[in-house]
């Protein structure tokens, strides 16, 4: 909502206030100003001239050599480039020293060898029309060497204000001008206007669709002459950033600026039959509108209608069957009330969110109707011409706010201590009669009244902030609140330790989206996803049911912003959740709180590229599954996640939608209890492939997050302290030759099992595949450490030991040692 | 008997001059054991003792042991010497260009939206708030009604939401989580909701998928007057201890009174005009705040009349911006590592 200052004092008594002033009284009100822009800005050396004389440039066939007058003084020589003048004419002169709103700034200049002392400005270059064909050519009458910002009435400062939606009631200058004078102490000058007696009309109106038709009053006048605007209507509704139409229109829209009342006019002899009503759109009816559209009514749009068809949609646009045209004599001026969600729905359903409809969905001035239909009728008279042939209204029997007034009762303690502040009785009082507010302070408990034009105000929490930005939101104390329980604190939450530990293994956080497209995710072979409705594009059309494609497209992006011959290491990391649409369930909301969705937190990494930061040839190995394992181990060793075990991935079997997206030879299967849990290894080389990656060693993780937390030690709790072995441990390396996929765990397992209870640790040291060592084979080092945590152990023991661990790999497995 | 003495006497000299020609500690070794040994030169001399008269020997003895004594000396001496030396040609060998490159570890990093919601939980944890956390899909009732946003109320305008199906859309705020906890837990409330909210907008200042923090505190006798002064307690301890607040009057639908505060400028506390941070205003918007409106405690099973209670809200990746002078908030979600690699 722009408001011109000109405009405004014309409600409240400005002299001395500057548009500063009113912008932060506003501001302090909760009316926020998005900017404040004057309208004679770059006009400040721009005067009015006559040509005295056009000559053609002695140099240039294209230019003309003009001599000015500003009245006074000596003519001045202007070269000018424009064609549309003539000896005679008054035109706008910028002289030297102006900055004009285009930016120019006119200095003294030669051109083709003839000095010129300024520029005729065109209003292109004032800014004052996106284009123009030549200068700027004023009424002959025009004064000389006025300002040209006085002669266009630019004297003005508009203040853009972005109106909540509870302030229905400052969509207008009256409304914007009662939080002004309220604020200075001073009344609002309503416009006087002549009443009209609702009398003598030959259409009568009528509420035709229950509750949603609440008022309708009508005015005939005829005799009136349309044409474009004069100055002042002109002028106003271009401040207001509104197209100036014709005389008649124009005024329609005035009075919306004025008073917040939507209006429209008709063209009188184009309605049929004797009645107006305000009934449901039939379904399937079409209806012409003003912006020469058609829309398609529904039974849920409110419609004006005469005898035989709708001529309105009502509350957002009139209709172009009855539009009032330079031909138009006889107007019919229509003022209504309609129910504000019915305007709203209309509206957003036919894409017509306009000027009208916004006003009647924020809530309008309900007793106010008489009044904008009279005052409307003046400016058209004023404007137009023409008189008053009949008028008439039809009220809701029952209209909500008419027929009650709504009470709030409260009592002025109250007011202080939900505020926090020693604001007195009268005070409080006071402040609410400068709002209009009525009170009866008669008993204990005071009633408060609010005015018809404040639809936001209906509990006593409404006038505390009434109070608070009156007295000023910088006149309240700033209290701490005391503290009545005990403060739990914010107790660490594993998630973020799960984080650090990332981090400390030198990984980057990093957020992708929870959405991506379509396409992107059946790369990875996950075709399910919870579709967005009303997605912004394509790119981000799914809920993602992974991490891995997101960080997979930052992984990517990183590649493609690699210039340079350094090897990109790429390390990301990411714990947010993934969506899933319920089994069996669908996606609608059931009860309050159901969605009929999963949502499930994972953490997922990807880590490629040099093992080291460092730049030297030397350290430059790439990281490899062993890398990859590191991080994953150590995040569950430091996070004290308990039975976690870790198998080979079987990809027919276990977390099979990520069969597109893990190598099936490389990949191995988190387990916690009897869940798995989640994945790691390297990316699936169709994959790679696919995505066009620059290598195919990428590693890549994705765990659900919920799992490993119920596993993993409370914050809080920390480790708990295990002692070490007192008396020496002893030692036993064997070496086999075993079938090379044979997978190692399964030697270190049965050493544990067979060499109980001495044996507590064993360990793979070295493993060798190719000559001597057949094909097929494997040579591989196990090392078994024994113990007893209460004594030394004896040679003899430890070798009986060591030979059951033996005969248990050659019971187990078949194999003998290698020596 | 002159001839023993003799021959110790020439002895002592050979190995003196051996000595100070030696060129290693290796060398010195050697000669020590040729002469000090069992069967070193010395010994090889003093066999001869045995033909001496008795009377004699114990002056021979003398001489032997001012001989051996001598070579100990000088061998030692040199021995320090050439040992210095022998170190200090090592460590000539040995030195290295401390200027190479290091074998260095990747350093990770925590994103700056994280950094700030610890930063911020952090401070606010100081003063009893609590972490709390809800669903990124949640009802059309939860996001909106619950919280006082009726259908059709023309404050949906005011967020542009993305519907997942009927009744159903991305949280558009953090503010469900509030009414959430309200229904779990009975008053008082001291909680912070951290989050990704989600707004059908998508420009260089807004971002389809961003982050809130949303507090809320409900007791018995909370007054707007304790908003502003945890609202001021948060920014001194978050931006310094010298900056001011402001509010301003505005409207959320599920506080009354609303307002939006603004701190004044961090870096040029409103004195410079062409200031990159507050561009001169001297005040940066931070934060919507209010007191928590009674429909919410209807909703939630609160008396509204036996409590009262604020809430403020705040978008992390504006927070994060300020912290960081990040200037463009896509950074935040293109996963970059020249830009994450930057907030260790």
């Amino acid at each position: 909502m722009n408001i011109s200052m000109r405009w405004l004092s014309e409600y409240v008594e400005l002299s001395g206030v500057s548009a500063t002033e009113v912008a932060r009284i506003l501001t302090d009100r909760g009316l926020e100003i998005e900017s404040t822009r004057s309208l004679s800005k770059g006009f400040e050396k721009v005067i009015t001239v006559k040509i005295l004389e056009r000559n053609k440039h002695p140099g240039a066939d294209k230019l003309s050599l003009c001599k000015v007058s500003t009245g006074s003084g000596e003519p001045l020589q202007i070269v000018c480039g424009a064609q549309n003048m003539k000896a005679g004419d008054i035109v706008a002169l910028a002289q030297i020293g102006a900055v004009i709103p285009n930016g120019l700034k006119i200095q003294e200049s030669k051109i083709r060898g003839e000095v010129s002392f300024g520029m005729l400005c065109s209003e292109e270059e004032l800014m004052m029309a996106d284009e123009a064909e030549g200068i700027l050519i004023l009424p002959p009458d025009t004064k000389l060497g006025q300002p040209l910002a006085d002669v266009l009435g630019r004297n003005d400062t508009i203040l853009e204000l972005k109106i909540t939606p509870n302030r229905g009631d400052c969509l207008s200058m009256i409304g914007v001008a009662r939080e002004v004078a309220s604020a200075l102490g001073k009344k609002v000058l309503k416009p006087q206007v002549t009443e009209l007696d609702f009398k003598g009309a030959k259409i009568s109106t009528k509420l035709d669709a229950g509750d949603q038709s609440l008022q309708f009053f009508g005015c005939e006048i005829e005799g009136v002459k349309v044409g474009p605007s004069p100055d002042w209507l002109k002028q106003k509704l271009e401040s207001m950033g509104s197209r100036s139409i014709n005389n008649v229109v124009d005024c329609t829209n005035y009075l919306m600026f004025e008073t917040g009342q939507p209006v429209h006019a008709y063209d009188a002899s184009k309605l049929k039959g004797t009645e107006l009503s305000i009934r449901l759109g039939r379904s399937g009816e079409k209806l012409p509108l003003l912006d020469n559209t058609e829309v398609v009514l529904r039974d849920s749009d409110l419609v004006i209608a005469d005898a035989e068809r709708s001529v309105a949609l009502a509350g957002a646009m009139g209709g172009g069957n009855s539009e009032v045209t330079d031909s138009t004599t006889k107007l019919y001026l229509e003022c209504a009330e309609f129910h504000a969600v019915t305007v709203r729905k209309s509206a957003h359903g036919h894409d017509k969110k306009t000027d009208a409809a916004t006003r009647f969905e924020k809530g309008i001035d309900s007793a106010n109707l008489g009044y904008a239909i009279s005052r409307l009728k003046d400016l058209i008279i004023k404007a137009a011409g023409g008189k008053v042939t009949g008028s008439t209204k039809t009220i809701h029997p029952r209209h909500p706010r008419l027929t009650s007034k709504k009470q709030i009762v409260f009592s002025p303690e109250y007011i202080r201590e939900f505020l926090g502040v020693t604001t007195s009785d009268a005070e409080i009082r006071k402040t609410l009669t400068s709002l209009e507010i009525e009170v009866d302070t008669n008993k204990p408990l005071w009633v408060a009244v609010p005015p018809s034009y404040r639809n936001d105000l209906s509990i006593k929490e409404d006038l505390a902030e009434e109070i608070a930005r009156t007295i000023g939101f910088d006149q309240i104390p700033a209290t701490i609140p005391p503290l009545s329980s005990v403060p739990s604190g914010v107790e660490p939450k594993l998630i973020e330790r799960a984080k650090d530990i990332l981090v400390n293994q030198g990984l980057n956080e990093t957020l992708t989206y929870a959405f991506n497209s379509r396409s992107w995710l059946t790369q990875f072979g996950l075709d399910s996803g919870i579709k967005i409705q009303n997605p912004l594009s394509e790119e981000q059309e799914v809920m993602v049911p992974s991490l891995i494609p997101g960080l997979m497209k930052h992984h990517i992006e990183n590649e493609n912003k690699t210039f340079g011959s350094d090897p990109l290491a790429v390390r990301l990391f990411e714990i947010r959740p993934v969506f899933t649409q319920k089994p069996g369930a669908e996606i609608r909301a059931v009860g309050e709180t159901d969605t009929g969705t999963t949502e499930t937190w994972k953490m997922a990494a990807v880590i490629s590229g040099p093992r080291f930061a460092s730049s030297m040839k030397v350290h430059q190995e790439r990281v490899d599954f062993s890398d990859l394992k590191s991080v994953v181990e150590s995040w569950f060793t430091a996070l004290g996640t308990k039975g976690i075990r870790l198998r080979s991935w079987d990809s027919g079997r276990n977390l099979t939608h990520y069969s597109k997206i893990f190598h099936p030879g490389q990949t191995a299967e988190v387990w916690a209890g009897k869940d798995c849990v989640g994945l790691f290894g390297r990316i699936h080389p169709a994959l790679a492939v696919k995505l066009k990656l620059a290598k195919d060693d990428v590693w890549l993780t994705e765990i659900d997050w919920n799992a490993v937390e119920k596993l993993s030690r409370s914050t809080l709790s920390g480790a708990t302290f295990a002692p070490w072995a007192e008396f020496p441990t002893m030692e036993r390396d064997f070496a086999l030759v075993v079938n090379a996929d044979l997978e190692s765990d399964r030697l270190t397992g049965i050493a544990l099992k067979a060499g109980k209870p001495l044996a507590k640790v064993a360990k793979i040291f070295d493993v060798y595949k190719g000559k001597p060592i057949a094909e097929g084979k494997m040579s591989i080092a196990v090392r078994v450490i024994f113990a007893d945590p209460t004594r030394s152990l004896a040679e003899a023991e430890v070798e009986k030991a060591s030979q059951m661990i033996r005969d248990g790999w050659k019971k187990e497995l078949g194999i003998e040692l290698r020596s | 008997m002159s001839d023993l003495i003799g021959k110790l006497n020439s002895l002592e000299g050979e190995v003196l001059a051996q000595i100070a020609a030696a060129k290693s500690s290796d060398a010195l070794e050697q000669i020590r054991v040729s002469v000090l040994g069992k069967k070193g030169s010395l010994s090889e001399v003093l066999r001869g003792l045995g033909s001496v008269d008795a009377a004699e020997r114990p002056k021979i003895g003398a001489v032997s042991n001012q001989v051996k004594a001598k070579v100990e000396e000088a061998l030692s001496r040199a021995k320090e010497t050439l040992g210095s030396a022998e170190i200090n040609a090592k460590i000539a060998k040995e030195k290295i260009d401390i200027t190479l490159p290091a074998r260095s570890l990747h350093l990770g990093s925590l994103h700056p939206v994280t950094q700030t919601v610890r930063k911020i939980t952090h401070i606010l944890g100081k003063i009893g708030f609590d972490l709390t956390t809800g669903p990124e899909i949640e009802t059309d009732f939860m996001n909106f009604e619950a919280v006082n946003i009726p259908k059709d109320h023309p404050a949906r305008d005011m967020q542009d939401t993305f519907f997942v199906g009927p009744g159903v859309v991305l949280r558009t705020q953090t503010s469900p989580v509030q009414m959430r906890a309200m229904r779990e837990q009975k008053a008082p409330i001291r909680i912070l909701c951290p989050g990704a909210v989600y707004r059908a907008d998508n420009d260089a200042t807004h971002s389809p998928m961003f982050h809130q923090i949303e507090g809320l505190w409900v007791d018995k006798g909370v007054r707007f007057s304790d908003l502003k002064g945890t609202l001021q307690f948060f920014a001194q301890e978050l931006f310094g201890s010298d900056v001011k607040i402001r509010l301003r009057p505005s409207y959320f639908p599920f506080v009354e009174p609303g307002c939006e505060v603004d701190v004044s400028c961090f870096k040029c506390g409103g004195r410079d005009e062409k200031c990159s941070i507050c561009k001169g205003t001297g005040w940066l918007e931070i934060l919507g705040a209010g007191m928590v409106h009674p429909r919410l405690f209807e909703v939630a099973g609160y008396n509204p009349n036996e409590v009262s209670g604020f809430a403020f809200g705040l978008g992390i990746e504006r927070i994060a911006m300020l912290l960081h002078h990040i200037p463009d908030l896509r950074l935040m979600f293109q996963g970059d590592v020249r830009f994450l690699k930057q907030f260790l």
